[in-house]
């Protein structure tokens, strides 16, 4: 009973810690679904999880800093589309850029805002209450595996599948595709190859925004520098261990959330440093970009 | 020919808008702009101890520029300097407080070179999965990164955790390891000249050699270097290797000349602000030794700024991610989005053919 137990809370934290990861990767995917890889995915989702506090906080509800957030994600995902597709800035080097006018611009509010550095909790803030769903939850196992979240991780599961009915059958998802596949077939048949990209990146941005408060007052209730920790980068790897493919994406996402969940496990049943359980995450998904490329490009030769 | 004269003159213009659009910033913030600066300037350049305050904070960023734009004029698009340095400094710090008994005039050249190595093998293998299983560069640079400040952070808390110390840093390096400081009333040290040597080093790979002549052939046009018969994979492996070398270097030079020690995650992104530095100097060396002495002004400035005038030093990253958007969309880098482009595409088509 007790290891069942223990099994179920590893797959419960697998799904609280894949969804930053899923929002993320839908977002990645519109990016790369449209021809752009998007480098910032970790900025955008580092300046949602940072308006949600000051924002949720500043008006004592939560949901108005989830709603911030999005709108924060998708500005600053609108000024990155301007860079990129408008003053065809190298997409690499500008997807940095704005990472680091975030990361440095958050750092410099938290400072010139609340007068700390680091971490900040302010009076107020309160999280998104835990969604419990009611008879679903109260089944043995799948009850607290799937039914007992905050909101925004049954989101982030609504998210897959609407991202792929958005990509392959709704019109303007076709025509961000088409955009991606061949951007000068897509502009004389008559598609925006501008409006296309603008679109792909705003939206991204939303679910990025959505990912950051869903860090920092879905699964906590603060705001810590840096506290995205690369997990924009991980989300833009599922993207690319996926090659594109909405469900593929979401698999990788979870697989992410479980090497995660497991290394918080590991760190609290051994006295080793947890830094080497850190690690582990990372780790994994360069070897599974190893493991993917191996089938593809080894036998290719140099 | 004129785009070489326009060059500085557009350098300059960059620096002046993202320094006005810093200072609007400074007055929304309810801080004085104008008086800001003063300090900060005086404080970069003011004294003698500034001014070898601010050599000493551009010495870290003149290694990882160079070994960003090594890579860069490949057409590699190495993120990872950041994570060669803090396996590097480990090397160097590892030998420094291990060997404690070995002289000096071995020591140091022993630190230095295997801080080079290490950081150089920690470039390689993003270099290999790149070159050999055409997996993208950014995203396993990055990904190694973070495995390289955890790992080194884990060793100075477990194994080599120095007794009594809470904090995770290693004990010290042996004296007659350590860089003497040059003046002072500052931490400014020998590791300064070692950068300038490294910087005459790859003007001279660079420029005058065989090699660079096939970075900059694979840079510029990769498919030409295929058809011309070089070894593109091994070009890139080793392009790495000089990258991940350099940024070793700029970790024993924190550690041998700054902390004496190895500190977990002391670095604080000096290795992105490499990829700054090498952006601002349009890619050339020159450029880069010069971009990365303006940053060591801004960054010893930006830290008395910051006690002086309460503005958080972090302006100073705000003010380099300005200026990596102002170089980004300028004309004269669209050849390094060409360049990424074109690479993309020729590997393809030999792949194809």
């Amino acid at each position: 009973m007790a290891s069942i137990d223990l099994f179920a809370g590893l797959l419960a934290s697998t799904l609280r810690l894949a969804t930053p990861l899923l929002l993320a990767g839908m977002a990645g995917l519109l990016s790369y679904q449209v021809g752009l890889i998007n480098i910032a995915l970790e900025g955008f989702m580092l300046v949602g999880a940072f308006i949600a506090v000051a924002v949720a906080a500043y008006f004592g509800a939560a949901w108005t800093g989830v709603l911030a957030a999005a709108l924060a994600g998708a500005a600053f995902a609108a000024l990155f589309a301007l860079f990129v597709t408008d003053f065809k800035g190298d997409l690499i080097v500008t997807g940095l850029a704005m990472n680091f006018l975030i990361l440095g611009g958050t750092a410099y509010l938290l400072q010139v805002i609340y007068n700390t550095s680091g971490t900040i909790a302010p009076e107020g803030l309160q999280k998104l209450p835990v969604l419990t769903i009611p008879v679903l939850s109260d089944l043995p196992f799948l009850g607290p595996v799937l039914f007992s979240h905050s909101p925004l991780v049954y989101l982030s599961w609504l998210m897959v599948p609407v991202t792929s009915i958005f990509l392959y059958h709704v019109v303007s998802g076709v025509h961000i595709r088409a955009v991606g596949e061949d951007m000068e077939a897509a502009a004389t048949a008559g598609i925006s190859v501008r409006r296309m990209q603008y679109l792909a990146l705003m939206l991204g941005g939303i679910l990025c925004g959505l990912a950051g408060a869903n860090l920092s007052i879905g699964d906590l209730s603060l705001f810590r520098e840096n506290m995205t920790n690369g997990r924009g980068f991980i989300a833009l790897a599922a993207v690319y261990f996926a090659a594109g493919r909405p469900q593929m994406t979401a698999v990788a996402c979870l697989l992410f959330g479980l090497f995660d969940a497991l290394q918080f496990r590991l760190q609290t049943i051994s006295n080793i440093p947890p830094q080497i359980f850190q690690m582990l995450p990372y780790l994994m998904v360069v070897l599974m970009l190893v493991i993917i490329a191996i089938p593809k490009e080894w036998k290719k030769g140099w | 020919m004129s785009d070489r004269l326009y060059q500085p003159v557009r350098v300059l213009l960059t620096l002046t808008i993202a320094l006005i659009i810093g200072g609007i910033i400074i007055e929304l913030s309810g801080k004085d702009a104008l008086n800001a600066y003063q300090v900060l300037f005086d404080s970069a350049f003011g004294s003698q101890v500034a001014l070898a305050n601010t050599l000493l904070a551009a010495t870290p960023l003149i290694f990882t520029g160079l070994a960003t734009v090594v890579a860069f004029r490949a057409g590699v698009f190495n993120v990872g300097v950041e994570g060669s340095l803090y396996v590097g400094g480990f090397a160097a710090a590892w030998i420094g407080f291990t060997f404690t008994s070995m002289p000096g005039w071995f020591l140091i050249p022993a630190m230095i070179l295997a801080a080079a190595v290490v950081g150089g093998l920690w470039g390689v293998v993003p270099g290999y999965l790149k070159a050999r299983l055409r997996i993208d560069e950014v995203v396993t640079t990055i990904m190694l990164n973070y495995v390289a400040i955890l790992f080194t952070s884990y060793l100075v808390t477990g194994p080599f955790l120095l007794p009594g110390m809470s904090n995770a840093m290693s004990a010290e390096i042996a004296p007659q390891a350590q860089f003497t400081r040059i003046i002072p009333r500052s931490q400014w040290n020998a590791a300064f000249f070692l950068a300038l040597l490294v910087f005459v080093g790859v003007t001279v790979l660079l420029n005058r050699s065989t090699l660079g002549y096939e970075i900059k052939a694979l840079g510029s046009n990769p498919i030409f270097a295929r058809w011309s018969g070089m070894h593109v994979g091994k070009i890139i492996i080793v392009v790495m290797f000089i990258s991940g070398f350099i940024g070793g270097l700029a970790g024993a030079g924190q550690v041998m000349g700054v902390h004496y020690r190895f500190i977990a995650n002391f670095s604080l992104g000096l290795g992105f602000s490499g990829i700054v530095v090498a952006l601002l100097g349009r890619n050339t060396t020159v450029g880069t030794l010069l971009a990365a002495l303006f940053f060591g002004a801004l960054r010893n400035g930006g830290s008395t700024m910051e006690i002086f005038t309460r503005i958080p030093r972090d302006l100073i990253d705000i003010l380099q991610a300005l200026i990596i958007f102002f170089v980004a969309v300028e004309l004269s880098l669209s050849w390094l989005r060409w360049r990424r482009e074109r690479l993309d595409r020729s590997t393809e088509a030999v792949v194809e053919t």
